[in-house]
């Protein structure tokens, strides 16, 4: 516990002065200044690569400024590691969590800070520390299990417990809410507010606006590295922030016009699953029709990745049938199509990990302009690729898709994840298939690019196209769909309309609270 | 006459070079550094046991020797592949190649000959007439399995195998911890060396036995007990080889093919299960501070 006086002091816990950071061509952080008070939430926001993150990282001792000075409680100090971080009372929670899978939840709170009798762990001593902490804050877990066994929020929920063991004054949130569920969220939020009540700190950085907006005390943006400005919750609204964000004005809300749907388009009947003796889909089933986008809802780890590859056609499955209906062909059973041939009959695909699936990010950008798409009689004649097709094509991408690179010489990575996302995009959109997967469309893309994606697909529906939404940002199913099945252990327990859909309901499925 | 007693015994004492090796994987693999290398380590290690013991005439000194000699290959791989960042197996793959040339250029410096050495009478004491090293395995896998559960460094070296980016965000030393594990593995490799055939160096006397130790760390599923347990399967596969010609049922099949027998079941072993072990999760992974 943090002592209650502390909270009614006015000396900061922690004062970033003029940090800068470099990186190899990039200005990171450019004197950037920053403070956080107890029984504070102070939010940071800024797009993805705006360098929140670098400078948590930096108050955390993971990167060494080039300049610039900090300061916990008044005092100047040095942080040459995240151990003199945590001895200084500061503590991150990262956005890739930061869990050792294979052990305990005990093991993993107190690895690094091991109390230790007669040369061994004390795990007793251990054990009663965590758990007065979990009373103290109503954060139960149980200790015992395997960490890697435990669902997203509660793994978080041992992140936090991590820097309450170790008495973490001043904790550092990155992108908390990206993976919960709108109930998981609710929790963090209460939870939060209990260590504020506790006169800690707590940073949170967000690109959620309505979070930021519901929970910070105060709020900073950066932008390209710098502070673009500072103002305590009351003066903020949403349009406000997200225009300091992007430095332009930005529509939150991308209009969706009402398009009258046709015939059922794709079709999964039934569809089972069984990897490894575990159904991974269960009897799963939805239809997509011509001018409608379906969205997929559902908590990380329920099916959404095998259903994508049952989709695409990276593996069959064990029973149950998958139907198209597209220019090429109407009613076929595709169940054993491979991906190329589906590509064939008319199925786009923007894949979940563009980096992986959607990119050879070694190669140039005119190469990746037929990826998937290479067999097409434009990019080879008689099995001699035309290279001058393929330059026109990426060309042509680039313009009409607004993707920014200096040519389309440039390997794939040097591109932005955004301006990747856009070709990606691009790319499937133009060859005019029937059926769009679109896979986690915006995953770390910033609000302007994923403004301009929304539109895409926006038009892709109204084109009369049907189009398979995988998110695993509620908000954007919600934005986006007309439709929304939710996805739990493999299954589709429940479907909603656009209009009967609201977050708290489509959560409770989600965490299969409610099943029909 | 078959004597199970005498049989039970061999397959012990040609069991036990290959545990250690297979322990020293557990130590090197559950740090995250895939250790491929034991197979060198292991040579290099005989041949500076036969080195160390006949120059001082004394065993022990002997088994300091042969420690010493894996360890500085062990170090080597530790260099390279966690300070360098170079991949493990390729890493792997070239102090496996160094350890041949590398033994015999020292034999020949040493004693003049360059696939032998002369016979050493310095060797460990025996207890049931085998080698006392091999009575230590399963002690020292028993005690592993103690000093990764129950103790503050092995919860550290088993949480840089399996994620070492978090482990350094609590403050753990993840490149201390890795190479502690990469350098116990020279020591086992060393004993294993000790164990093997104190009697004489010969050029490439190992055998694949450190490839086999690997085969029985993954099919133990990294746990140091069952790699030990593992080891004696082949060990004892092993053994049966060589007591063919007394038993009935063996006598008329080739000994060629016999021979092959440890090693083909290495093969079917590691085909059925390597699919099912589970490896650290960062097990030859390249950890850089600061990234993720």
């Amino acid at each position: 516990m943090v002592n209650s006086d502390t909270a009614n002091e006015k000396i900061p816990l922690i004062e970033l002065k003029g940090i800068t950071k470099l990186f190899p061509g990039v200005v990171a952080n450019d004197d950037v200044t920053l403070s956080l008070f107890p029984g504070e939430i102070h939010a940071l926001v800024g797009e993805n690569g705006a360098g929140k993150t670098t400078l948590m990282k930096i108050l955390y001792g993971e990167y060494k400024p080039d300049k610039g000075e900090i300061l916990v409680k008044g005092k100047p100090v040095r942080i040459t590691g995240p151990a003199e971080a945590v001895a200084l009372g500061i503590g991150m929670v990262h956005q890739h969590f930061m869990l050792v899978p294979g052990l305990s939840v005990l093991e993993n709170i107190v690895l690094g800070s091991e109390p230790v009798s007669g040369g061994t762990v004390d795990a007793k001593s251990a054990r009663e520390k965590i758990e007065k902490i979990m009373q103290e804050n109503a954060m139960p877990v149980e200790l015992d299990v395997d960490v890697d066994s435990l669902p997203v929020g509660l793994q978080q929920r041992v992140e936090i417990l991590k820097l309450l063991y170790r008495g973490a004054e001043t904790l550092i949130l990155d992108e908390p809410t990206a993976v919960l569920t709108p109930q998981e969220t609710e929790e963090l939020f209460k939870t939060l507010e209990t260590l504020k009540a506790q006169g800690r700190g707590i940073i949170f950085i967000s690109h959620k606006l309505d979070e930021v907006v519901a929970i910070a005390d105060r709020i900073t943006v950066i932008r390209r590295g710098k502070v673009i400005g500072e103002m305590p919750v009351q003066e903020a609204n949403r349009q406000k922030i997200a225009e300091m964000m992007v430095g332009k004005p930005v529509l939150l809300q991308v209009p969706v016009p009402e398009v009258e749907v046709g015939e059922d388009l794709l079709v999964l009947k039934d569809v089972t699953l069984v990897e490894g003796g575990v159904k991974k889909l269960d009897g799963l089933s939805f239809h997509v029709r011509a001018g409608e986008i379906y969205g997929i809802a559902g908590v990380e780890g329920n099916g959404q990745e095998e259903l994508l590859q049952v989709v695409s056609g990276e593996i069959f499955p064990s029973s149950g049938d998958v139907l198209l209906c597209s220019v090429q062909v109407c009613g076929q059973r595709i169940t054993k199509i491979g991906p190329l041939g589906r590509r064939k009959i008319g199925i786009g695909h923007i894949p979940a990990d563009r980096q992986k699936q959607g990119l050879f990010v070694n190669m140039p950008l005119y190469v990746n302009a037929a990826v998937g798409w290479q067999w097409k009689d434009e990019f080879q004649h008689h099995g001699i690729i035309d290279y001058k097709a393929m330059r026109e094509k990426a060309a042509s991408i680039i313009q009409q898709f607004d993707v920014r690179t200096p040519s389309v010489d440039v390997p794939a990575n040097a591109l932005s994840g955004g301006n990747q996302q856009k070709f990606i995009v691009g790319r499937e959109i133009s060859f005019d298939p029937s059926v769009l997967i679109a896979a986690y469309p915006t995953r770390g893309v910033d609000v302007g690019a994923t403004e301009f994606i929304y539109r895409q697909i926006i038009d892709e529906k109204v084109r009369g196209k049907a189009i398979l939404l995988v998110s695993a940002d509620l908000e954007e199913i919600l934005a986006l769909s007309d439709r929304i099945g939710v996805i739990y252990r493999g299954k589709i327990i429940k479907e909603f309309s656009r209009e009967e859909a609201t977050p708290e309901q489509i959560g409770l499925y989600m965490l299969g609270v409610k099943e029909e | 006459m078959f004597n199970i007693w005498y049989f039970l015994l061999r397959g012990l004492q040609i069991s036990a070079p290959i545990a250690y090796g297979a322990l020293g994987g557990v130590y090197s693999e559950t740090g995250g550094v895939v250790n491929i290398a034991i197979e060198g380590m292991m040579l290099s290690g005989t041949f500076f046991y036969v080195w160390g013991a006949k120059t001082t005439g004394n065993w022990f000194i002997g088994l300091l020797a042969a420690i010493l000699g894996s360890v500085l290959l062990a170090l080597i791989h530790g260099v390279v592949t966690i300070t360098f960042k170079v991949d493990h197996v390729v890493s792997g793959t070239a102090i496996n190649i160094l350890a041949a040339g590398l033994t015999r250029f020292l034999c020949m410096q040493a004693f003049g000959m360059e696939t032998q050495s002369p016979v050493n009478p310095y060797v460990p004491p025996t207890v049931f007439g085998i080698n006392v090293l091999a009575f230590f395995f399963i002690p020292l896998a028993l005690f592993t399995i103690w000093l990764f559960k129950r103790t503050r460094f092995g919860l550290r070296l088993r949480s840089c195998g399996q994620n070492p980016w978090a482990a350094d965000s609590l403050g753990v030393n993840v490149y201390m911890y890795k190479y502690i594990g990469v350098i116990l593995s020279g020591v086992f490799a060393g004993l294993a060396a000790a164990t093997l055939y104190p009697n004489q160096w010969i050029d490439a006397m190992t055998a694949g036995r450190g490839y086999i130790a690997l085969a029985a760390m993954i099919f133990g599923n990294y746990n140091a007990l069952n790699a030990a347990l593992a080891s004696m399967l082949f060990g004892y596969a092993e053994t049966l080889t060589y007591f063919q010609e007394q038993i009935p049922l063996l006598s008329n099949i080739s000994p060629i093919l016999i021979k092959t027998f440890p090693y083909v079941l290495a093969l079917i072993v590691l085909a059925g299960f390597i699919g099912k072990t589970k490896a650290p999760k960062a097990d030859g992974v390249v950890f850089e501070k600061g990234e993720d």
